[in-house]
Parts: C-alpha cells; structure tokens; sequence
C-alpha cells in the first residue's frame, strides 16, 4: 500500500488500551479457607 | 538539523487513530482457526487479544517505526487507497497507538489492534472498492493454510476458468469464527473510522 511520504511523528499514549477486555477469571484468586476443625471443647468424651 | 526536528514527538495524543487496513488471511482445514496476517513484512499473524507489535528485518536496533525507514504497521486514511493491494482477504479498520508516522496518506505504528472487519472478495474490491456488490459466500483454502474468500459470482467464475480450489468452506462460520478469534464487529458498509488525528492537538 502507498502512504505517500512521511509528514511527522505522533505519540498515542491512550487512557484506556482498544483491546478486547479479559474475560473474567471465574476461579477465585485467593483459595478458600479451610474448614475448620470442630470445636471439641464442647464435647463429652 | 531538518531530520532531527522531524524525529522529535511533535503531536501527543490520548485517543487511538484509527485507520483502515486489508489482511490475508489463514486457517485451520475446517475453517475454525483462523488467522490475520500483513499482506507485506514478516509474514507473521496478529496474535489475538493483545497488540499487533511493529518489528523492522532490515534494521533491528532502531526505533519501530524510524521516521526514514518502512517498518512499523501500515494503515492508510480511505479504505478506496487500499485497492491496488495484493489479494487481500480481510478489510477492516484497525487502532493505532504508541510511536506512529504520519504520512500524506496513512500511518505507520508501533501498536495496533483490529477494530471491525468483514471478509473481502478480492476480485470485487478490485473492480468497485468497498461498495463492492455482495457478501462473499465461500472460503477457499489452499494447502498450506492460505484463505481466499470469494463472492458467488465470482465463485463461479473461478470454476469456470478452472482456477484451483482444493477445498471449499462456507463463508460464513469462517467469519465468524474470525471475529471470534479477535473479539471485534463485523464491519458493515456505513461504518467509518473515526479518525482520532482530525483533530490533533499540539501539546
């Protein structure tokens, strides 16, 4: 393709990028806790 | 002194331009991968859902695109300038952002993304531009991956003529599919750039 000659030197720094947002990651970024181990204070034996 | 003057940054901008550009186009034998590729370069594809990144064969330590060389990422201003381009496959208006040169007709940048984009008969575009006549109606690809989409007019031209077509695919999934890959529209015929270096401010 013919673009002609060069004119001059533009700096695009855009706010926000046009790329197609990410798909959200449906996996939790932190793991659950465990669960916690039953409180046998309270039992008789 | 002049050439230096010109290296310098004369224009910041905070909103992408956006330009039109054509592609080849390849693809997996069923049609449901498929790739962009520059008509002219390294041959390499866009790579979907991150920027397209200009790199420069003849001079790999420069700045991409340097101001006096030809690398970067070509785009020009009017889809009709891009005619005369060897058998393109795709056309479709594309971002631009980072270091661009501005050139009387189009850009040349360091980062780009495709926008919208539609399947191209090259044999219409040719004759009438984008304003061409039809939708395409199949993709033929070639061994090697290479895809040529076709009106039905033309279609049956190219059986006439006996031109090769080892396989023959709908248009229509192979678009899809392609939009797909790089989560974008389709490009309908009104759609226009909205060209972001109209109105350029100095800073």
């Amino acid at each position: 393709m013919d673009i002609g000659r060069p004119q001059r030197i533009i700096e695009v720094e855009p706010v926000s990028l046009p790329l197609p947002e990410t798909v959200p990651d449906l996996e939790p970024a932190i793991p659950d806790p465990a669960p916690a181990e039953p409180d046998r204070s309270r039992t008789n034996g | 002194m002049a050439t230096a003057q010109l290296e310098t940054p004369i224009a910041m901008l905070t909103e992408p331009i956006q330009a039109w550009r054509t592609w080849t186009l390849r693809g997996s034998r069923d049609g449901s991968e498929v790739r962009l590729t520059p008509i002219a370069g390294d041959g390499r594809p866009w790579p979907p859902r991150r920027a397209a990144e200009a790199s420069c064969t003849r001079h790999r330590s420069h700045v991409r695109p340097e101001f006096g060389c030809t690398c970067g990422l070509h785009a020009v201003e009017r889809p009709d300038e891009l005619r005369r381009t060897r058998d393109p496959a795709v056309l479709g208006t594309v971002a631009l952002w980072g270091r661009i040169v501005e050139h009387e007709h189009g850009f040349r940048a360091a980062l780009a993304y495709p926008q919208r984009l539609r399947l191209l008969c090259y044999l219409c575009f040719s004759l009438w531009g984008r304003h061409g006549p039809g939708d395409c109606e199949v993709v033929v690809r070639h061994r090697g991956g290479r895809m040529v989409p076709l009106c039905g007019p033309h279609l049956e031209l190219s059986r006439r003529y006996e031109y090769r077509m080892p396989r023959i695919l709908q248009a229509r999934p192979v678009e899809s599919a392609l939009l797909a890959a790089y989560a974008v529209d389709l490009l309908r015929e009104l759609d226009r750039p909205n060209r972001g270096a109209a109105d350029l401010t100095l800073s």
